[in-house]
């Protein structure tokens, strides 16, 4: 029972690994590379979530706030940052992205000084199930999860700007040669990467709380995730996510609190060299 | 000793590039692989010097397997490969080329440096003394210290030759050493090539210009498609119909 | 006023350390490693740790640098093989892994109240302790400089240049890319380990707090600005550096209202700025590219 408490805990933490890992392997898949600013991404959804509440007093207009914002700021970054380095060795565009999170984390915590903040938000007696507890606020937050998976999902899947997107993933010469607009594609893609990150980090700051630091700690198990559920593949990344999760939750009783971020290097070393394709994800030239 | 191709198939993304290719190479002798454009050849070639895993099938030389032994392990084992596209050290000259092919070099360990110095120069020695060899021999010596990607096409070809040598190798892999060299230096390399062999060091030479080929080779295989057509000596080859309409249907003089 | 010069010429001359082991991987052979401040970490505690234990400084400095180089080994042999950034991550992920693990063993380190009294260097000197230390670190620099220009122009340096140019070629020419990387990884960590050794008996207390990832990306803005593959650009971009560092706290002396921790947030930022800006402008640093890269 205690152990599946731990799990029930781990899903909130897997569902943000798992959206912060989505948006890794999209950008990933799509642009080819390492976004290593993705943490910050995080952060920088909770507190355009918070700064929303505070002043609509509304979570869901926070919310939608921060959604908005995060997805014209990533495009932004996009074409200040990433559109500059296009071509550049795939080491100028990672370190451009460490640059690009380190500048959001700089500016965060310059405009937000260091105290940790926390969301207003009802404290309502968990859902009794047994001897399980699952918390009200768990369970919006997995809505919300779930939609903005529905949403990612059916861009990627329905939609005509979706196609032209895993398309470019798939073989960038052929899009190119199809007539695919790479501007626009890319446009939609770091939209799309705001969005859930913004989410990633509103469940985040929810859960925990909202700091500077917050996202970033965040980014190696996000990085984990992403490469165990395999490097371009969405779902992959989703369910790596709530596995890592609940690997995470569930370990603590064994390994220790604070060993948790050392899981994720273990699991990155561990499918690097033994199965690079990750669950569910091609082999993308890992060597 | 001989290098045995056998039943090789590889298979990338869907496509069969090699279906069961069995041929036998013997090591001192002078073998050619020729075929159509997009044949093969150069995969059956990454296959036989370790770049390239097969789908299925075996590489053996002298009877033992060499599967699992990686493409560095088996030039040092005395078969070194060049490459279709030259792939010379484009910022290094000529010179520095030939040096840096050169095996068992004390000097490319952090720790010698540090405590062998004296074996470090002695080898050092040696090997320029065998790179103004080599440069000699392939008639290299006036670009020896231009940046090698400031060479021509064929000075390059020769260049891969001339790293190649600097290991003194037991059989030589040729991926087209012909294809963009004029006339002359064709001429040229057929000559080197004759006298290396006269000096014991045998041959695998892919080409697709059959005519340069076939006074050069003792023995020919075709691949075509992917898949052995045919295999045998130069004149059998070439006057064997499916090889003439693997070739444009054609006239094969 | 002198005083403080000599600790800012004290600083300038540890962290030169960490930028020419950064230039020997990064710059000369191409290593993307966002892990050197867990070598660093590794090079502090194991000297702190081993001097308070009576091994006599010197040995415990070059045992420090020892283990730190040996730390790079496994990590050479596992991740060398993978693509550049997947190597950057694997080592982001491992120098987080050694803070965690000084975090939590704290029966050897102390954990995150950190090690309060590491011998000082040279106390034996009294008050020319630092001059001698200064001197010291600038002997040590200068001869790292000099084995550096001496391996370029080594066999060893040629092969890092074909590794550079062609791996492919070089594989089929019988050698190893992988092995150069190695010793080329290993080297630089014992030398990001010396900077640890020097740093932590320099500052006298160390605690995990100081060897975050951002240590790292201190070094990486300094050699990217001075001059990637460059010794003159790693002492132009690592004085550059500290410049920048100590300015920041000038900076906060004209402004009081500033508090502290917004000024780190000020320096993450600035740091990041200027990643991104070298980045994209001016990427062969200040002092040129000699590597082409």
């Amino acid at each position: 029972m205690y152990y599946i408490q731990l799990a029930l805990n781990g899903l909130s933490q897997g569902l943000v690994v798992g959206l912060a890992a989505l948006g890794i392997t999209l950008v990933f898949g799509i642009a080819r590379f390492a976004n290593a600013s993705a943490g910050d991404g995080l952060t920088f959804g909770a507190y355009l979530a918070l700064v929303g509440q505070r002043i609509t007093d509304s979570l869901l207009l926070g919310v939608g706030f921060s959604i908005i914002v995060s997805a014209l700021a990533n495009v932004l970054s996009y074409k200040l940052v990433f559109k500059k380095l296009a071509g550049r060795s795939s080491v100028a565009l990672l370190v451009g992205s460490i640059g690009l999170g380190f500048l959001v984390r700089g500016a965060l915590g310059v405009v937000f000084g260091h105290q940790q903040e926390v969301f207003n938000v009802q404290l309502v007696a968990p859902y009794r199930i047994g001897e399980l507890a699952i918390s009200i606020l768990d369970l919006q937050m997995a809505s919300v999860a779930a939609l903005a998976l529905a949403a990612t999902f059916g861009t990627l899947y329905f939609t005509s700007i979706g196609r032209q997107m895993r398309a470019v993933a798939d073989n960038l010469e052929l899009a190119r040669v199809c007539g695919i607009h790479p501007e626009r594609v890319m446009i939609a893609l770091w939209s799309l990467v705001g969005a859930v990150t913004a989410v990633a980090g509103l469940i985040l700051g929810i859960k925990t709380v909202v700091s500077p630091e917050a996202g970033w700690e965040m980014l190696l198990p996000a990085f984990a995730a992403a490469i165990l559920g395999g490097i371009g593949s969405p779902v992959g990344a989703v369910l790596a996510g709530l596995l890592l999760g609940v690997a995470q939750e569930v370990s603590t009783p064994f390994v220790g609190f604070s060993y948790k971020i050392a899981l994720s290097f273990v699991v990155i070393l561990f499918v690097l060299l033994v199965r690079p394709s990750g669950l569910l994800g091609r082999i993308e030239g890992v060597r | 000793m001989t290098l045995e191709v056998s039943n090789i198939s590889v298979s990338l993304g869907g496509f069969e590039i090699l279906k069961d290719i069995a041929i036998s190479v013997p090591e001192a002798g002078m073998t050619g692989l020729i075929g159509p454009n997009g044949a093969g050849k150069s995969t059956l070639f990454s296959v036989i010097s370790g770049f390239l895993k097969q789908s299925a099938g075996r590489i053996q030389f002298g009877g033992r397997d060499l599967d699992g032994t990686g493409a560095a392990v088996r030039a040092r084992a005395g078969r070194v490969r060049t490459f279709q596209v030259p792939r010379e050290f484009r910022h290094m000259t000529v010179r520095e080329n030939l040096y840096a092919a050169a095996p068992d070099q004390p000097g490319e360990h952090l720790i010698n440096l540090l405590i062998r110095s004296a074996k470090v120069n002695l080898r050092e020695r040696e090997v320029r003394q065998q790179g103004e060899e080599v440069l000699d021999f392939l008639k290299l010596r006036k670009v020896a210290d231009v940046p090698s990607g400031q060479l021509s096409g064929g000075q390059k070809k020769l260049l891969e030759l001339g790293r190649v040598l600097m290991l003194k190798p037991k059989m030589i892999l040729l991926d087209e050493p012909f294809a963009g060299v004029n006339a002359v230096l064709i001429a040229e390399i057929v000559d080197r090539i004759r006298e290396l062999h006269a000096g014991g060091v045998g041959f695998l030479i892919i080409e697709h210009d059959l005519e340069a080929i076939s006074d050069l080779v003792d023995e020919m295989h075709v691949l075509n498609r992917g898949m052995l057509l045919a295999s045998g000596a130069p004149q059998a080859v070439l006057d064997d119909a499916r090889v003439r309409e693997a070739y444009l249907g054609g006239a094969v003089q | 006023m002198t005083a403080y010069l000599v600790t800012i010429f004290i600083i300038v001359l540890i962290y030169l350390l960490l930028s020419l082991g950064l230039t020997i991987q990064y710059g000369l052979t191409g290593l993307v490693n966002f892990g050197l401040v867990g070598f660093f970490a590794i090079g502090a505690y194991a000297s702190a740790l081993l001097a308070m234990n009576g091994i006599p400084m010197v040995v415990s400095f070059l045992l420090a640098s020892v283990l730190a180089g040996l730390a790079a080994w496994p990590i050479g042999l596992v991740a060398l093989r993978l693509r550049d950034d997947y190597f950057a991550i694997v080592t982001l992920g491992f120098s987080e892994t050694i803070r965690l693990v000084i975090v939590n063993e704290s029966w050897l380190t102390n954990g995150v109240r950190g090690i309060t009294d590491v011998p000082a260097l040279f106390q034996g000197a009294a008050s020319s302790a630092p001059l001698v230390t200064v001197g010291v670190l600038l002997i040590v620099n200068a001869a790292i400089i000099v084995v550096l220009q001496r391996i370029v122009k080594s066999p060893f340096g040629r092969a890092l240049e074909a590794v550079r140019d062609d791996e492919i070629a070089l594989t089929a020419l019988g050698k190893s890319p992988s092995r150069f990387k190695i010793e080329v990884l290993v080297l630089g960590s014992a030398l990001a380990g010396l900077a640890g050794a020097f740093y932590g008996h320099y500052v006298t207390y160390i605690v995990p707090d100081q060897f975050v990832p951002l240590t790292t990306f201190y070094i990486w803005m300094a050699v990217i600005i001075g001059g990637v593959g460059r010794v003159s650009g790693a002492i132009f971009g690592t004085v550059l550096l500290i410049g920048l560092l100590e300015g920041s706290r000038f900076l906060r002396d004209l402004i009081p209202a500033i508090p502290d921790t917004e000024m780190a947030s000020v320096r993450i930022g600035a740091v990041g700025l200027l990643l991104i800006l070298f980045m994209i402008y001016r990427p062969q640093g200040l002092l040129g590219d000699f590597t082409k890269r």
